[in-house]
């Protein structure tokens, strides 16, 4: 091995490092951050934080009505539950927010073709999507959570006894597992489709036309099966379509509070497990493949 | 300085090579050979890693970083197995790809900071190290630039800088003078012949220029069509590749005969006469032949070699000299 017997150094202006290396774990946990800061728009201009901001806010905007609204009634009771927060109030404002930022985290990288500086580095392959998906799901679970807690800490300082508090942390844990279980699937088919494209414009078109399709046609064709007879089945399937519907159908099979944005699947509910775990492979595992893929020329 | 590369290069001639290829081979979608049964040391010190374009060398570089897997055969780079080490491999080489490969919308210092994080660099190292190696390539209150507003001979300093972040024992440089004007050439081409003279880091230098990288390089590695053309010290391989031409407005014929009596071998070419250099000593052997001829002198010229020219099928010297069997410049 030559690694002692090749650095001569001729020019003290040159400093070698003799300093300790990061192993591949934290070489990825950088990448992380560095993605997830991105996907908000820190360390860019302020043009970059624009579409992140206003999301953000109009995501949690519900949460703080909300709260202000309990403040004021006099049974303090909240008026939306947890677990459809997102599917009744805040679809709309997610889809915009995978469309703007999803590129950012992998359509970037693409467009300016520095992705073999990536892959010349001590990093797999794999470490890259791997990154960009660990910072996307926590950027998901910030925009899916937050508004959650603000919902409940606006509803549970206007409860006295410990009971009401209790009762009311029980039915918020519902709520946060399945904003998991949405921040899952939605940023593995969000980074999926952003990273069909280096240009910027194609990725965002790409992540809302999907999004958006996939949702208007679940809705459409549950309305159509709505009809007077022999829609039934119809009705009760047209939610695999979507993730969102989806997402949905598996939050009234596992127990939901309220009717959805489909009919309850009841007995059909399995499918819409087995859709949800085809969603989440599919977003997860294409965008490995993807990277695979992906030329270094 | 020129001493001085000598000087390294001959304390080197007895060191371990820094990468070695043997039997290497890349087959595209099962037909195109890119690299055939490739075998080669290249030793430590400034190695230039000459071809056409189509020759292989990108093959070669990218290969030998694990970006893209061998067909066959094996290679080692600072010792490590490429493919079964390819971390190892990275963590100590720095590549400058031939393409364009940066951000247009961040700084030369948020980009070349966040690589040397990617290089496996603590924060704050990454940082010291961006700073110095941008200082080092010539980039000082530019860095704080988008790179979007930067100059072609600008992105090429930012983009060595991104291979130098690591602090890597070898650089793997991929056509780095491309698109540069003249004055930027030079420039490039004074910076790398620095780094590895005064920084001491080894180099493999890909061009198809072999009379731009003949000026800064120990070592040459030729290729053609895949395969080994010559890997030799620059200065045996350049002697191989210098030719004289000679025009005369008439007696072609007689200097021709005369330059054979003094032990050249001239061969037609185009519209004169084509000599293999053999030394300084060729020049007086001409001038003295062309005078006791009395004949009058159109052109005289010394050649040296763009690599094309001297791979390509036509309208190259070598070639020409190939096809009359006068010489063998391999």
């Amino acid at each position: 091995m030559s690694a002692d017997n090749v650095g001569v150094i001729h020019n003290i202006g040159y400093r070698s490092y003799e300093g300790a290396r990061l192993g591949r774990a934290q070489i990825v946990r950088a990448l992380t951050s560095h993605s997830l800061r991105s996907a908000f728009g820190f360390g860019r201009g302020a043009k970059a934080k624009i579409v992140p901001v206003l999301t953000f806010v109009a995501i949690c905007l519900p949460a703080i009505v909300s709260a202000v609204a309990v403040a004021l009634n006099s049974g303090h009771t909240r008026p939306i539950s947890y677990d459809v927060y997102l599917p009744q109030l805040r679809i709309f404002v997610l889809i915009v927010f995978m469309a703007a930022q999803a590129p950012d985290l992998v359509s970037r990288d693409l467009r300016s073709h520095c992705l073999p500086l990536y892959f010349a580095r001590p990093i797999e392959r794999i470490d890259y999507p791997l990154a960009k998906l660990i910072a996307f799901f926590a950027a998901m679970l910030v925009m899916i959570e937050v508004p959650l807690l603000l919902l409940y800490v606006g509803t549970a300082t206007q409860l006295h006894t410990g009971s009401q508090i209790w009762h009311e942390t029980k039915a918020l844990i519902p709520g946060l597992l399945l904003g998991v279980a949405w921040a899952a699937v939605l940023c593995g088919l969000g980074l999926l489709f952003a990273s069909f494209s280096g240009r910027r414009a194609y990725a965002t078109g790409a992540v809302a036309i999907f999004f958006f399709l996939t949702l208007t046609l679940a809705t459409l064709l549950t309305n159509i099966g709505d009809g007077p007879k022999g829609g039934q089945v119809l009705s009760k399937l047209a939610g695999l379509i979507s993730p969102f519907t989806v997402l949905d159908g598996v939050r009234q099979w596992l127990g939901g509070t309220t009717q959805g944005m489909v009919p309850n699947p009841g007995g059909d509910g399995v499918l819409y497990g087995l859709m949800f775990v085809v969603f989440l492979v599919v977003g997860v595992g294409g965008l490995i493949l993807r990277y695979r893929k992906v030329g270094v020329a | 300085m020129t001493t001085h590369t000598v000087a390294q290069a001959a304390t080197q001639t007895a060191r371990q090579p820094v990468i070695t290829a043997s039997k290497l081979t890349k087959t595209y979608q099962g037909s195109v050979r890119a690299l055939d049964e490739l075998t080669v040391a290249v030793p430590a010190g400034v190695t230039a890693l000459v071809g056409a374009n189509g020759a292989g060398k990108s093959t070669l570089i990218k290969i030998l970083l694990g970006l893209l897997p061998a067909t066959s055969g094996a290679a080692t780079v600072l010792g490590f197995a490429c493919g079964s080490q390819g971390s190892s491999i990275r963590t100590h080489t720095g590549y400058m790809p031939e393409h364009d490969c940066l951000p247009p919308d961040v700084t030369a210092t948020e980009f070349v900071t966040h690589l040397g994080r990617m290089s496996g660099l603590p924060a704050t190292a990454a940082k010291e190290r961006a700073a110095d190696s941008l200082r080092h390539v010539g980039l000082y209150e530019e860095r704080y630039r988008q790179i979007g507003t930067y100059s072609t001979g600008m992105k090429q300093r930012v983009k060595l800088a991104q291979a130098l972040v690591g602090d890597p024992q070898l650089l793997l440089l991929d056509e780095p003078t491309n698109g540069l004007d003249p004055a930027g050439r030079s420039a490039m081409l004074d910076l790398i012949a620095r780094i590895g003279t005064e920084f001491g880091i080894s180099m493999l230098v890909a061009s198809h220029l072999l009379g731009e990288v003949e000026q800064i390089c120990d070592h040459l590695v030729a290729l053609d069509g895949g395969r080994l053309l010559r890997a030799d010290t620059i200065s045996s391989f350049t002697r191989a590749s210098e030719f004289l031409l000679i025009e005369v407005d008439e007696g072609s014929d007689l200097l021709a005969a005369e330059l054979t009596n003094r032990g050249l071998r001239p061969v037609d070419y185009q519209r004169g006469l084509l000599v293999q250099m053999d030394g300084e000593s060729s020049f007086d052997v001409v001038r003295d032949a062309l005078a006791d001829l009395g004949l009058p002198l159109n052109r005289l010229e010394h050649r040296r070699h763009r690599l094309e020219e001297l791979f390509s099928d036509s309208g190259s010297e070598a070639v020409a000299y190939e096809a009359k069997g006068v010489a063998d410049v391999r």
